[in-house]
């Protein structure tokens, strides 16, 4: 990461002007002096083509003139494109460098800035408000060099025509450049208020979002409805306003410059009959007056684009004009090595309006010493461990790491020498992989020559937190294109064939195998008739409730009907269920219907209630039949399984299979025991079957056979990498709650730092994840990274060097757990009383 | 594990109406409205657990709460390596209400005496779900209060019976 522009908020509007850009303005001031001369040329033909080829009656003349007439509007049509282009180009570059600077300031701001700016607000200052003010840039040298020079141009060639008349046709432009600025002032004014509301709808917006749940959960749609709804439409009163004061700068210009021609005609056609002026000069007189519109439009235009730009630039700019704490990289130096050694002296922090957070606290940390931060919520143990994390800049007393005052070291000082996992840890979109790699990667920075993380480390951290095992399955749950990897495809064959003859029987009740003579429990509708994957699109997925072919086989097997009636049944008692619930995975987990369905087969379980099955249009009862191939008895329990329809579907699946066989033999795969399901994840190509339990335990009891099995054809790395490449979905949302502090945990551990700070970085774990880093934590780091751990359960801390108690800010007492114990002090109250 | 649904008695109702029907007869929620009792029935998952197998484990916040459809579990205590049992729970028995309610570290281990089904419903299933309905809170509450108190008052009743002094032993209920 580049060192961050910390003035870019500082910067004046016209500063993004030349700097980088200087080369190309430079380009475009010639440019456009040759375009004001293209210009100007074709005038001076004109009149030499009446008054000289056309009168002398001159062919040759006439032939040379137009030629000249010709090459120049041509070049100067030519020229314009280029200037545009060139325009663009400084405009979107500068947009990306606002964008760029803008957004690496904002990120190195410090916490307290983000208490009160909502995300919304920062997204549509980047994402939209820097347009305008970027436009201009592009504009700013040459719309009105070329303008003014044009305009120059012109007005000059009058005045050589006739000077009374070109200083008469000219006289009315004076009024326009009094009035224009006068108009502008309310659209800025205007301006400033859209910008203003436009953040307001952002940040209501951004936040009716964040809080989907909450809104669902109260079924609050018309109080939010009606909050962002008054935002929409006092926006939509000021851009009313702002554009229609627009349009009147522009309406009142056009009419002021329109009257030019009028002076021209009544003045000049007077000149002419009176003989005191050429026709050929009046018809150039005329062309050049017209001539004049466009630049003075294109002038007024760039006025407004300023006008415009500058209030959005300031506004944007004024608003995150904002120190950073700390600098982001060391000036002149390489980032320092710190000694793990911590030293707390009277350290005070305290908010803006003077209430301690925390109070006079000293203590002190050998290298590799453990300290564990207890209290109740409030005594402020997470506000001490984030002062010596430089999270929050103290305001008094001192913080030392191995001798250098935390508030003087840079961000990349600390990063360097610690690891910080906090209590909410945030996981990114991404894979898991790229979130294990994200503390390692922001520690070397732009260095390549920093090594990166081995595949062992990784696999070692994931191991320490207990990931492992997650991501195991992940990679279990993987689903292989053919093609993809016909090496591995044969080694998991052998792990079927394997598993088979060792965990067959014992596994057995907890896995359905695919067995062609019975009804998979576990497997849809759709997967018990077909038995086999697709290798042909129009099979596959959604597309199969709608496929001719399987539709007449469906009638054929006299199973149509039947279905039908299932998905509507299933519609029915699904929408009673969940109908009115939010759309969480705990909920719709074991639902057919999917939450963003969930609208339309409302609609259709009211239209199964009032009609009979034949009487539903055609995509009604598509839809219905699409949600009974969906249906898996043992996970869809809202409905019975008539035996009947159980017995039609084997059936039905036999008649299939010959069906298909003999119109389309290469259609399908059907399971078989020598072959690779691609259409399934790898372990239920291991157990060529799917599993039938939910309970931990039981998973549990399966992982480690697989596990047992992967290590026999060495394979367990290989999937582990596999599962690494897992997307772990937008904020991390498809993993669960402990995975994600595992993963947090992960990060930080790959990156191995001298100084630990946990700040109850196992809230959410089970005891045994828990007790699991803990140990890794007291065998392997103890004497090798110092840890602070702030700590909510009192039965991890016996291990730990020493334990500080708070309470309300204040350090009650630090020592050995033996000694405070035997003090019967604070800590022992806590202890006691908890057992 | 949950492969009982569907293979024989398909025909005999479905698995969501029979889990309403147990639900309806557990005290702890047997005053909630119908609907959300629906939300549950549907939420609730059938485990099988061969002899042996433990249903939880002391120490464990596992979050969940069990009714016994068939076969017995034995409740039982470890202290410093020795197990003591502490009670024989048969179907019918609905053990974990608290654990549902929050936190709660189990103070005692469940094993399958032989093999067992049971319905299960997991703290996080549970806790999502009162939410949507937050007018039920306090109608849980009452019905916890209620559990405690006979609790105790059955505590302290065998108590007696056995002839122990109630002094250290009981008073719990009126912390």
């Amino acid at each position: 990461m580049a060192k961050p522009d910390a003035a870019v908020v500082k910067r004046s509007l016209f500063s993004w002007v030349f700097g980088p850009n200087t080369k190309l303005q430079l380009l475009l001031l010639v440019l456009i002096a040759i375009t004001v001369f293209a210009r100007v040329l074709p005038l001076e033909m004109q009149k030499r083509i009446v008054n000289e080829a056309i009168r002398l009656r001159n062919v040759d003349l006439l032939i040379n003139y137009c030629a000249i007439y010709l090459v120049s509007v041509v070049s100067a049509s030519l020229l314009k494109y280029i200037i545009n282009s060139i325009q663009v180009i400084i405009s979107q570059r500068t947009l990306a460098r606002m964008r760029e600077g803008l957004f690496a300031h904002i990120i190195s701001l410090p916490l307290s800035f983000f208490r009160n700016t909502q995300p919304g607000m920062v997204v549509s200052s980047i994402v939209s408000e820097l347009a305008l003010p970027s436009n201009f840039v592009g504009m700013a040298l040459a719309v009105p060099v070329i303008n003014l020079l044009t305009l120059m141009a012109f007005a000059g060639y009058l005045f050589w025509l006739n000077p009374w008349l070109a200083a008469l046709s000219l006289s009315i432009y004076p009024a326009v450049i009094f009035l224009v600025p006068l108009l502008q002032r309310r659209v800025n004014v205007a301006n400033k208020k859209r910008v203003d509301l436009t953040r307001r709808l952002s940040d209501k917006v951004a936040e009716s979002i964040s809080g989907i749940h909450e809104i669902h959960g109260n079924g609050a749609y018309s109080i939010e409805n009606r909050k962002v709804g008054s935002i929409i439409k006092r926006l939509y009163r000021i851009r009313l306003r702002w554009d229609l004061l627009r349009a009147g700068v522009k309406t009142s210009n056009n009419f002021f410059t329109s009257l030019g021609p009028f002076i021209v005609f009544i003045l000049g056609g007077y000149l002419t009959i009176q003989g005191q002026l050429e026709l050929g000069a009046l018809v150039a007189f005329l062309s050049a007056q017209e001539k004049l519109y466009d630049p003075w439009k294109e002038l007024i235009q760039f006025y407004q684009s300023y006008q415009d730009g500058r209030v959005g630039y300031d506004k944007t700019m004024s608003y995150f004009d904002a120190e950073p704490d700390y600098d982001l990289i060391p000036e002149k130096r390489d980032p320092l090595e710190l000694e793990g050694m911590v030293e707390v002296k009277n350290l005070t922090f305290a908010t803006g309006d003077g209430l301690k957070l925390l109070d006079n606290i000293s203590l002190s940390l050998n290298p590799g010493d453990h300290l564990a931060l207890i209290g109740f919520s409030g005594s402020g143990k997470s506000t001490l461990a984030q002062c010596i994390g430089q999270l929050y800049a103290y305001t008094g007393g001192q913080v030392l790491l191995g001798n250098a005052e935390v508030n003087a070291l840079t961000k990349r000082d600390i990063v360097q020498n610690m690891g910080f996992v906090s209590q909410s840890p945030f996981i990114f979109d991404g894979t898991i992989e790229e979130n294990l790699l994200y503390a390692c990667e922001a520690m070397n920075g732009d260095r390549s020559d920093a090594s990166q993380p081995s595949l062992d480390d990784k696999i070692q951290v994931l191991h320490q937190t207990g990931l492992f095992t997650d991501t195991l399955r992940f990679g279990l749950n993987t689903i292989f294109n053919p093609g993809q990897d016909d090496h591995l495809v044969e080694q998991l064959i052998r792990v079927r064939k394997n598993f088979q003859g060792q965990f067959g029987d014992s596994l057995a009740q907890y896995v359905e195998f695919f067995d062609e003579n019975r009804y998979l429990v576990h497997s849809s509708v759709a997967a018990n008739l077909l038995f086999g994957s697709p290798n042909r699109e129009q099979f596959k997925g959604a597309q199969l409730a709608a496929n001719a072919y399987f539709l007449e086989f469906l009638n054929q097997a006299d199973l149509q009907r039947p279905l039908i009636e299932l998905g509507a049944d299933l519609t029915r008692q699904t929408i009673d269920i969940l109908g009115n619930l939010p759309p969480d995975k705990v909920f719709f987990e074991q639902s057919p219907i999917a939450p963003e369905e969930l609208d339309t087969f409302k609609a259709l379980a009211g239209q199964t209630r009032r009609k009979k099955l034949h009487q539903l249009d055609e995509t009604d009862r598509a839809k219905l039949l699409e949600l009974a191939l969906r249906f898996t008895p043992g996970r869809h329990k809202m409905v019975s399984f008539p035996k009947l329809l159980e017995r039609l579907i084997l059936e039905g699946r036999a008649l299939f299979k010959e069906k298909i066989s003999t119109d389309d033999p290469g259609a399908f795969s059907f399971y078989d025991n020598e072959q690779y399901i691609f259409s399934q994840t790898i372990q239920n190509n291991i157990f060529f079957g799917k599993t039938t339990t939910t309970n931990m335990k039981a998973q549990d009891k399966i992982v480690q056979s697989i596990i047992h099995l992967l290590i026999e054809e060495d394979l367990l790395e290989t999937i582990v990498r596999i599962g690494m490449q897992y997307q772990v979905g937008s904020k991390g949302d498809k993993l669960s709650g402990g995975q994600r502090q595992k993963l947090a945990i992960a990060r930080v551990f790959l990156k191995s730092p001298r100084l630990l700070i946990m700040d109850e970085a196992t809230s959410a774990l089970d005891n045994k994840s828990q007790a699991r880093i803990q140990n890794f934590l007291d065998t392997r780091l103890k004497g090798k990274a110092t840890v602070i751990a702030v700590v909510h359960r009192l039965d991890i801390i016996k291990n730990f060097d020493q334990v500080a108690v708070m309470k309300a800010g204040k350090l009650m007492e630090i020592g050995t757990y033996e000694d405070l114990m035997a003090h019967k002090g604070v800590l022992y109250e806590l202890v006691s009383g908890r057992k | 594990m949950n492969s009982s649904a569907g293979e024989n008695k398909a025909d005999a109702g479905c698995e969501f109406q029979e889990n309403l029907e147990i639900l309806r007869q557990i005290d702890f929620f047997a005053g909630l409205p119908i609907e959300t009792l629906k939300v549950f029935a549907y939420l609730c998952a059938r485990e099988t657990y061969q002899a042996g197998d433990f249903l939880f484990t002391q120490d464990d916040d596992d979050g969940q709460a069990f009714y016994l459809i068939s076969g017995d579990a034995i409740l039982a205590h470890e202290v410093d390596g020795t197990e003591i049992k502490v009670r024989r729970f048969t179907p019918g028995a609905f053990l974990g209400s608290l654990a549902l309610l929050g936190s709660m570290p189990r103070l005692f281990s469940l094993k399958a005496a032989d093999t067992v089904v049971c319905l299960v419903l997991t703290r996080e299933k549970f806790t999502k779900s009162i939410e949507q309905f937050p007018e039920l809170m306090p109608r849980l509450l009452k019905s916890v209060v209620v559990g405690i108190r006979s609790w105790e008052k059955r505590h302290m009743l065998e108590m007696a019976a056995r002839g122990v002094s109630l002094e250290e032993m009981a008073g719990i209920s009126a912390l």
